[in-house]
């Protein structure tokens, strides 16, 4: 037993030596261009919080959906999903600027004043492309620890769908729903090949720590390190955390 | 009064059977496991949808087309009492009714809490009581509403016989002061014995008997059924 934990902790120390990095000496941090990178943390925070509102917004009615639905067509919607989740970021941000581009949907955009190369608008929509499909696969999972029958109940006991979502659907499932959400967050706050194809400007975190990193070395990139760790970690770490103690304790 | 013709495709047979409760009446299936049983009381209750046939509740019509389950006013117990495992007992006691209802039905709900002995139990957590007290639960949160139609599907499955007498003897007592219509499904004989006068036999998804219990008993229609109603 004794051996095992020891190598287990080998495993885990290994996995964290990249952290490591954080105290080799790199020379005096230094914030770079201090307000652009500080933008590009603004930039960052708040797109991520808008493009989180949209995927909640439209992916939790479609999770409920897939989980309810027919085993067959599940599997249809869930292979639609996992494309989404598979494209390489890269892939993604051309066929992005391509499909919303002025020989595409992009015409009529530009018509509507709404411009998808290098705007907040674009910035967000790429979000939320890289990051819906793992809520949406997350939030399936979540809703399916949900047995069907106390809806039912719910139903039955006098309470409209809504009613039932809110009272006994969602208060199962949300430790899930916020794992699922904690993943959707960090994948589009870390988001960097699609974005920087649809969107180098404004530039977010991910953009200004590869320009920082090109123009004033490791010195310039290490401090906005620190904030891009702090704000992607905590909060999946929080949440896939508290989802086990849960399951720990059923 | 409950009319419903239930047309379900299942892998093995088809269930097709036609019945009719009349209010106040408590009606029992009777049959072999996989006869079809719990798939009529599904259909019913809304948890499964029928293939086609009808369905209507005191003149309101349940299916075609689906009528929403939070308006069938029917109360369905099943094997599994499927508390909310996120409320305490009480409130799951108490989940059907709205507020103003609640404070209406506080004299009723004390008495499911005492007649069903939860009192104990009351501020506990559903996911931490025994199977039996669930069942008790459960059967407290159904009758809460004061449905019209109660089903139950083999809800005394499992549980020890000392139990079994007391929530019978609880369901016959109610069902006389609520009058409410009742359709049960149960293996146990004995069971259906205690709560209805009518039983439905059911045989791959048809009805083969419907007949009073002495004539079920006395006069079983296929060699199955008779197996069925005999002694260990």
């Amino acid at each position: 037993m004794l051996l095992k934990r020891v190598g287990a902790a080998i495993f885990a120390a290994a996995l964290l030596y990249p952290l490591a990095g954080l105290f080799v000496p790199v020379g005096a941090w230094q914030w770079g261009n201090g307000s652009v990178a500080l933008d590009a943390v603004r930039v960052s925070l708040v797109f991520t919080a808008i493009a989180m509102v949209v995927v909640v917004a439209l992916g939790t009615p479609m999770a409920l959906y897939v989980a309810r639905a027919p085993a067959r067509e599940r599997l249809w919607w869930q292979a639609i999903l996992l494309v989404s989740v598979l494209l390489p970021p890269l892939a993604l941000g051309i066929l992005l600027s391509l499909a919303f581009g002025p020989h595409a949907l992009g015409a009529f955009l530009d018509r509507a004043g709404l411009r998808m190369t290098n705007t907040p608008l674009a910035f967000v929509v790429t979000q939320v492309y890289v990051s819906i499909g793992y809520y949406v696969l997350g939030a399936v999972a979540a809703l399916d620890s949900v047995p069907a029958p106390l809806e039912v109940q719910g139903g039955l006991l006098g309470h409209d769908r809504w009613s039932v979502f809110w009272r006994v659907t969602f208060p199962i499932a949300r430790l899930g729903l916020a794992v699922a959400l904690s993943l959707a967050w960090v994948r589009a706050l870390t988001e960097f090949g699609a974005i920087l194809i649809t969107a180098y400007y404004p530039a977010g975190m991910p953009v200004a720590i590869w320009t920082s990193l090109e123009n004033f070395g490791l010195p310039a990139v290490m401090p906005l390190l620190i904030v891009f760790l702090v704000t992607a970690l905590p909060l999946p770490w929080l949440a896939h955390i508290l989802a086990q103690r849960r399951l720990s304790r059923a | 009064m409950l009319d419903a013709h239930v047309v379900k495709v299942r892998p093995r047979f088809t269930v097709d059977v036609a019945l009719r409760v009349l209010s106040g009446e408590a009606c029992g299936l009777f049959g072999a496991s996989g006869a079809g049983k719990s798939t009529i009381l599904a259909c019913i209750a809304g948890a499964e949808a029928p293939d086609a046939g009808h369905v209507t509740l005191d003149g309101v019509t349940l299916f075609p087309p689906s009528l929403p389950l939070h308006l069938r006013g029917i109360g369905y117990l099943t094997q599994d009492a499927n508390l909310f495992p996120h409320l305490r007992v009480g409130e799951n006691v108490r989940f059907g009714l709205t507020n103003g209802a609640r404070d209406a039905g506080a004299a009723w709900i004390a008495e499911l809490r005492d007649r069903l002995q939860l009192e104990p139990i009351w501020q506990e957590p559903a996911s931490a009581i025994s199977g039996g007290q669930a069942r008790r639960v459960a059967l407290a949160r159904m009758l809460a509403r004061k449905p019209r139609l109660v089903l139950l599907d083999e809800p005394f499955t499992a549980l020890d016989r000392h139990l079994v007498r007391e929530l019978l003897g609880a369901l016959v007592h109610w069902q006389r002061e609520l009058g409410f219509t009742m359709v049960v499904v149960d293996h146990e004989s004995d069971v259906l014995a205690r709560l209805c006068e009518r039983v439905i036999a059911i045989e791959d998804g048809r009805m083969v008997q419907d007949a009073s219990w002495d004539e079920l008993r006395s006069e079983p229609a296929t060699p199955l059924l008779a197996r069925l109603l005999a002694p260990l």
